[in-house]
C-alpha cells in the first residue's frame, strides 16, 4: 500500500508530466528507477556480466519509453513498471539462449601456433606475394578474420565489433584460414 | 552506449504521449465501428432474403452468445497489451467463449448426420465471409493493438482473431440463415478455431518490441 508521499506515487507524477512532454521529468523519472531495474536485473541475471546487464538495463528503458502512453495516471506506476521489466526480461533470457544454442563454443585456440613444426613454417612465410595470393583465395570469413586480427591486429573484441561476428566464431575462423595456408603454401615448397 | 546518455538522448525533445484510453473503452469503440461494418455486409449480402425452418430462439441465442463473445474478446486484447493489468478480462472472455461453444455445440450437434459435414460445400460461403469480411476488421484491430505493449503476443493475437472471428461469423449466419447444426458447427467452429490457433501462432509477427535506436546504432 502507498501514501501520498511514497516515493511511488511521485514516479507516476513523474510519468504523468513525462506524457505531457516534460522532458525533465523523464530524465528524472528514468534516472529513478534505473537503479531498481539494475538492482533486479542483476538479482534475477547472476551470471551475468557489467555490460550484458546494462544492456538489458537500456533495453527495459528503451521499452518504458517505447510504451509509455500506456501508462494509466490513474493507476499505480509500480506494478505497469513490473510487468514491462518482467517481460523484457524473459525476452532476455529467450534471446540469451537463443543465441548460445546457435554460438558453437571452442576452446581457446593458439591463433599462433605454438609447437616448432609450426613456427617454422611461419618463419618460411618470407614469399609475401605467396602470401597474399593465399590469403586471397581464402573463404570471405576467413581472410576477413586473417585480415582483422593478424594484419591489422585488432583486438579479438575489436575484430568481432567490426566483422559484425562473435568472438568464438572469428577464433574458428581464424584457426582454420591458418590451417588453410599452412596447406597452401606446403603445398607451392613441394 | 552508457545508460546516462541513453537517459539524457530519450529525454531529449521528448514528445508528448496522451494515455490510452481504457481497455473496455477502446474496445467498445472497436466493437462499435466493427458492429456497423458487419451489419452493412450483411445487408449487403442479401440479409433480408427470409429465414428457413429450424431458424428460431435458439438461433438467435447462439448469435447473442458469439456476439458476447466478440466484445469480451476484443475487452481482453486490449487489456492484454496494457501492462500491469490483471488477467479478469481474459477469464471473463474464455467464459464467455465457452458459453457459445456449449451452446452452439448442444444446439446443433443432437441427431447430428456428420456424414453429410463434408459434402455441405455451400458452407464455403460461410467461410469466405468470416475470412473475407473479417480480415480489414483484423488489420484495424491489430493497429490499435500495436499501440499498446507487446507483452504477450500469441494471447494478444488470439482474442484478436476471436473478437473478429466470432463477428463475422454472426454476420454469416445472419446474411445466410441456416439452422444450428452439425454442418454449421463443423466448419464454423472450424474456420473460428483455426482463425483464433493461426493468428496465436503468428502473434509474434504481428506484436512486437519496436525500440528506439540508441544513439551509437544510428
Amino acid at each position: 500500500m502507498t501514501t501520498p508521499d511514497s516515493p511511488l506515487d511521485t514516479l507516476g507524477d513523474l510519468m504523468r508530466a513525462a506524457q505531457q512532454g516534460d522532458g525533465a521529468a523523464y530524465a528524472q523519472l528514468l534516472r529513478m528507477i534505473a537503479p531498481r531495474i539494475r538492482q533486479v536485473v542483476r538479482r534475477q541475471r547472476g551470471f551475468a556480466g557489467a555490460a550484458e546487464v546494462e544492456d538489458l538495463v537500456q533495453d527495459v528503458l528503451l521499452s518504458v519509453h517505447a510504451v509509455r502512453s500506456t501508462y494509466d495516471p490513474s493507476r499505480p506506476f509500480e506494478p505497469w513498471l513490473t510487468a514491462i521489466l518482467r517481460n523484457r526480461l524473459v525476452d532476455g533470457a529467450r534471446r540469451y539462449w537463443r543465441i548460445a544454442r546457435r554460438e558453437v563454443k571452442v576452446d581457446d585456440l593458439d591463433v599462433t601456433f605454438p609447437d616448432l613444426e609450426a613456427k617454422e613454417e611461419s618463419a618460411d612465410l618470407s614469399d609475401a606475394a605467396a602470401l597474399r595470393e593465399a590469403v586471397r583465395a581464402l573463404p570471405e570469413q576467413q581472410r576477413q578474420a586473417i585480415e582483422l586480427l593478424k594484419l591489422k591486429e585488432l583486438s579479438l573484441k575489436e575484430a568481432a565489433q567490426v566483422s559484425g561476428t562473435s568472438i568464438g566464431a572469428l577464433k574458428v575462423a581464424t584457426h582454420r584460414a591458418m590451417a588453410t595456408l599452412r596447406m597452401t603454401l606446403a603445398k607451392r615448397r613441394e | 552506449m552508457n545508460t546516462d546518455d541513453l537517459v539524457r538522448d530519450l529525454a531529449h525533445d521528448l514528445e508528448p504521449a496522451a494515455p490510452l484510453r481504457r481497455p473496455a473503452v477502446r474496445a467498445g469503440a472497436w466493437f462499435a465501428g466493427a458492429t456497423v461494418y458487419v451489419a452493412a455486409l450483411a445487408i449487403g449480402m442479401g440479409f433480408v432474403s427470409g429465414y428457413p425452418d429450424g431458424v428460431g430462439v435458439t438461433f438467435w441465442a447462439v448469435q447473442v452468445a458469439a456476439i458476447v463473445t466478440s466484445l469480451l474478446a476484443s475487452a481482453a486484447a486490449f487489456a492484454s497489451v496494457i501492462p500491469g493489468l490483471s488477467s479478469r478480462s481474459h477469464w471473463l472472455a474464455f467464459a464467455a467463449a465457452a458459453l457459445w461453444l456449449v451452446m452452439l455445440a448442444a444446439t446443433s450437434t443432437a441427431g447430428a448426420d456428420w456424414s453429410a459435414v463434408s459434402s455441405a460445400t455451400h458452407e464455403w460461403w460461410c467461410v469466405g465471409f468470416i475470412v473475407a469480411g473479417g480480415a480489414p476488421l483484423l488489420v484495424v484491430l491489430a493497429r490499435m493493438l500495436r499501440r499498446g505493449a507487446p507483452l504477450n503476443p500469441a494471447t494478444t493475437a488470439a482474442f484478436a482473431a476471436l473478437s473478429v472471428a466470432a463477428l463475422a461469423n454472426v454476420g454469416a449466419c445472419i446474411s445466410l440463415p441456416h439452422a444450428n447444426n452439425a454442418i454449421t458447427f463443423a466448419w464454423h467452429g472450424g474456420v473460428i478455431a483455426a482463425a483464433t490457433m493461426g493468428a496465436a501462432a503468428c502473434g509474434r509477427l504481428l506484436f512486437f518490441w519496436r525500440l528506439a535506436p540508441k544513439r551509437t546504432e544510428r
